[in-house]
């Protein structure tokens, strides 16, 4: 009763010759309905070549390299198991061996329920059917458009309406229909780690799970390069511990003053307190200075922002900074808190490296990394002195910013940093 | 006759052709259809579904009167006159061809009468009455339909061995009628004969009448005619069939085989077969199966590039309506459109008393195929339009998905359930659910408020019956 059944390239959404780039399967395997047979790519997309039923490989037809369109018989298939269309089959070959015996029934319309009935029911109940009406299926058919590709509809109950269509067209002529992540990158495969020791699986946090979105877009969106330097903070630090000896009401930590000296900077170089407009035509100059501060939490990263940072003293910098990491680490910074930055800062140096390659808070131009400071002999042209040298990292969006403005920006901060008395210039 | 050319050939004007040729002619192509009759409509409008309704409307009329006896309201016994029956189904199909055969002129498409068969894949020889002539095409459409089954060894010369073309001819009312097949158009025909006088017997090989529908449905039905005829013998299969002088002798097989018995009349009804082996498809180069069946693809096309099938030939169900939808996808892909026959079901309708029908999934084939469904079934019994009918046996089901509630199959038995199945197509066809059929609105009274209340008995929000809590 099984006969051979064809397999062929569905349609593909309009590709034409997409090339066969892995054939996953050998004549002789079983293979269960909608197991991918192949791999197919065109220059937009890799798409799978799924079997139309379970059934056992009986001939492959096609090779790796072959360019096929829709129609292109892949390889015929030996049908197993009780298929929908198999029976179908046998319901329409049983009336003509048995008419000849005076038979059933067999009433004009509608014999036995009908086969074809039942095979073009049978994919709503088991696989739902794309939930699109009669005048939303042609449409798409006019487009070319495989409807199973759109999992959900914005109309009632999740209906797929033409404005769906259109919209998924329009995604597609933009980017090519990506079966995984953003810019038809294959995702990371799936891996079984259990079979190489115990594991246990735990959910990431919600921050987690948005900064992990963030960067990825971030790391998609920016061309971004990591420039670095060293400041010499000796005297700063000679500074800062004298005062905090003096017992004031705020002590003051390292970071105050970095902030101090990158807003000075952000004045003298406005281009890196901007963003780019969405088209990528424009750059939005900031007239305020917001920077803002990675904080780590026990929850996750988080970057609240310490609002028009170049009017405020050290001492206030100080104490916006304690309520910040406060409330940050208490988890009660509200959104806004952590909107509307300039610049940020993240700062290692608590507890070391010499240097890293911070991802840049778009959209925000830029991220001042900090790392551990460390006594260092340096050549003061004469001789090796002991100097405390604090290892800066500046990573930029090459879209807005040129290598020599970001030294100029890094150098500005060195020796802003190097003689805190510029910072009152 | 002069050969000629034309853009779109049709074979066959039944509704798949007729419909093909019009849809084709409105969209620019020149048209042109050949029929072997001298009026178009095909099966359905001479010998198939018009006449048989105009008859069935008379039959149940007979009943309804004889029904209303009770209810206090008497007409007599009612005088039947069969010439005027019979003209008057006639004008029925005649006000049909005429109205088509007008719709053809103002299109401008060709009718050509005779058979046609193909010569090769760009060729067709028609023979009529008045000569030979060959048309060559650039696109063809085959909607040459089907015909009804016959069983070599019986007596098929014999005028009391009918079809049921014979049987829509009304040539007479025999006394004793046995119908041979218990599907829908053998007890169309038994409520027919039996509104005019007929005894009737029903032999049907299944362990069910109009097998394949699920079968609560087709019991309201079965018990009344159960009442009204003869027999109805199941698993039952006709051994033989003897002309005798004094009528057609018909022996039985099986475990609840009767003995012989003698029929004025013997309405074979075991099905149809296309004729797909009587168009030259061999020459054309176009498949055909054993059966006779020309194997189409979506846009039903055939395996050779510009032959299109529709309708009977194709598959089945052979019903009308499928034949038409075809008919106009064909002429739509001929005419450079993407269209599909894509229709998620096609409704099938028994006109019998009660009349029964469905369409998508049957609770059978969800069975068969393990999908997870939940039923609602309203009991016409609690409509009071249905009452007020006289009747109470009828029955309304639907079949949702488990999961989403989404429609998957629905039936109805009960007078003038024809008309209400259309309804649950659309839902289907929509991708509805319990609840949207539940939060329509529906006229009361009326029949079609069974529906949604068949799905209320899904979502649980009845109040037209009493469901006990779980």
């Amino acid at each position: 009763m099984s006969e051979l059944i064809e397999i062929k390239i569905p349609d593909l959404g309009g590709a034409d010759e997409v090339e066969i780039v892995e054939i996953l399967v050998q004549t002789g395997d079983a293979v269960e309905q909608e197991q991918t047979l192949a791999v197919m790519e065109s220059d937009k997309a890799t798409m799978d070549l799924p079997a139309n039923m379970a059934g056992t490989i009986q001939d492959i037809i096609i090779k790796v390299g072959d360019k096929v369109s829709q129609g292109t018989l892949v390889a015929m298939l030996r049908p197993g198991a009780a298929e929908a269309n198999a029976t179908e089959a046998m319901a329409e070959e049983k009336p003509a061996e048995q008419a000849a015996k005076v038979e059933p029934p067999k009433a004009e319309p509608v014999k036995q329920q009908p086969a074809k009935t039942v095979a073009v029911s049978e994919p709503v109940a088991s696989t739902g059917k794309a939930h699109a009406t009669p005048s939303v299926r042609m449409f798409a058919r006019e487009l070319g458009v495989d409807l199973a590709k759109i999992s959900q509809g914005t109309g009632r109950k999740g209906r797929i309406l033409k404005e769906d269509i259109q919209a998924f067209v329009k995604k597609v002529m933009a980017e090519g229909v990506a079966q995984s992540g953003g810019a038809g990158i294959s995702p990371i495969p799936e891996v079984d780690f259990s079979q190489f020791g115990e594991t246990e699986v735990k959910p990431l946090g919600k921050i987690k799970r948005l900064t992990g979105d963030h960067m990825v877009r971030v790391c998609l969106n920016l061309p971004m390069v990591t420039q670095h330097d060293e400041a010499d903070i000796t005297e700063m630090e000679d500074f800062r511990k004298a005062h905090n000896a003096s017992k004031p009401e705020y002590k003051l930590t390292g970071l105050v003053f970095i902030i101090k000296a990158l807003t000075a900077a952000l004045k003298q170089f406005p281009q890196f307190n901007s963003s780019l407009s969405a088209d990528g035509q424009s750059l939005i100059y900031k007239k305020y200075t917001n920077v803002g501060i990675a904080v780590e939490t026990p929850n996750g990263l988080v970057v609240p922002v310490i609002r028009d940072a170049e009017k405020k003293s050290l001492n206030e910098l100080s104490a916006a900074l304690v309520d910040l990491s406060g409330k940050a680490r208490e988890g009660k910074l509200p959104p806004a808190a952590m909107q509307g930055g300039s610049m940020s800062i993240s700062s290692l140096g608590g507890i070391g490296g010499t240097a890293f390659t911070p991802i840049v808070n778009a959209p925000e131009v830029a991220i001042l990394g900090v790392s551990r400071a460390k006594m260092q002999p340096v050549w003061n042209g004469t001789e090796f002195v002991p100097r405390l040298m604090l290892p800066l990292d500046l990573t930029y969006d090459h879209r807005v910013i040129d290598g020599a403005e970001a030294a100029r920006f890094l150098v500005a901060i060195t020796q802003s940093l190097g003689d805190i008395r510029r910072l009152l210039l | 006759m002069a050969d000629m050319h034309t853009e779109v050939l049709i074979l066959g004007g039944g509704p798949g052709g007729y419909t093909a040729a019009f849809r084709a002619a409105d969209l620019g192509k020149q048209v042109t259809l050949v029929e072997r009759y001298p009026v178009i409509g095909g099966v359905c409008l001479n010998v198939g579904c018009i006449p048989s309704k105009a008859l069935l409307h008379l039959a149940h009329i007979i009943h309804e009167a004889e029904a209303a006896e009770s209810h206090g309201l008497s007409f007599g016994k009612p005088k039947i006159n069969l010439d005027k029956i019979r003209s008057w189904k006639e004008s029925v199909s005649k006000a049909l061809n005429t109205g088509l055969a007008g719709l053809a002129k103002q299109r401008n498409i060709k009718i050509v009468q005779g058979v046609g068969t193909f010569e090769s894949a760009s060729s067709m020889l028609v023979e009529g009455d008045d000569g030979k002539q060959t048309i060559t095409f650039d696109d063809v459409i085959i909607s040459a339909g089907s015909q009804a089954t016959q069983i070599p060894v019986f007596p098929n010369d014999d005028p009391r061995l009918w079809d049921s073309t014979d049987a829509l001819e009304l040539n007479e009312i025999p006394k004793k009628l046995l119908i041979v097949g218990g599907g829908i158009i053998g007890l169309e025909m038994a409520t027919v004969y039996h509104a005019l006088g007929s005894e009737i017997s029903v032999v049907e090989l299944m362990d069910q009448i109009i097998p394949g529908c699920d079968s609560d449905l087709v019991r309201p039905l079965h018990k009344r005619i159960k009442k009204q005829y003869k027999n109805i013998w199941l698993e039952t299969k006709v051994e033989g069939i003897k002309a005798l002088k004094s009528g057609l002798k018909v022996s039985f097989s099986g475990d609840k085989a009767p003995e012989s018995e003698t029929f004025d009349a013997v309405l074979i009804a075991v099905g149809r077969r296309p004729n797909g082996f009587k168009i030259g498809a061999d020459k054309a180069g176009i498949e055909v199966d054993k059966m006779g069946f020309i194997q189409v693809n979506e846009q039903q096309k055939t395996n050779v590039e510009h032959i299109y099938a529709i309708g009977d030939i194709v598959g089945n169900p052979m019903l009308a309506h499928k034949a038409a939808h075809e008919g106009k996808v064909a002429a739509e892909v001929i005419a450079g459109e993407k269209s599909a026959f894509d229709a998620l079901t096609i409704p099938a309708v028994a006109f019998t008393d009660p009349e029964i029908t469905w369409m998508g999934l049957t609770e059978n084939e969800a069975k068969k195929q393990g999908i997870e469904y939940d039923k609602g079934t309203f009991p016409w019994a609690a409509s009071g339009r249905s009452l007020s009918l006289g009747r109470n046996e009828g029955l309304t089901k639907i079949i949702c998905e488990k999961e989403t509630g989404r429609v998957l199959g629905a039936g109805m038995v009960g007078p003038n359930a024809g008309e209400l199945i259309s309804e649950a197509v659309l839902a289907l066809e929509m991708g509805a659910d319990a609840e949207d059929i539940g939060l329509t609105v529906h006229a009361h009274p009326s029949l079609s408020e069974t529906f949604a209340f068949a799905a209320e008995m899904i979502t649980g929000t009845i109040t037209d019956l009493y469901i006990k809590k779980r």
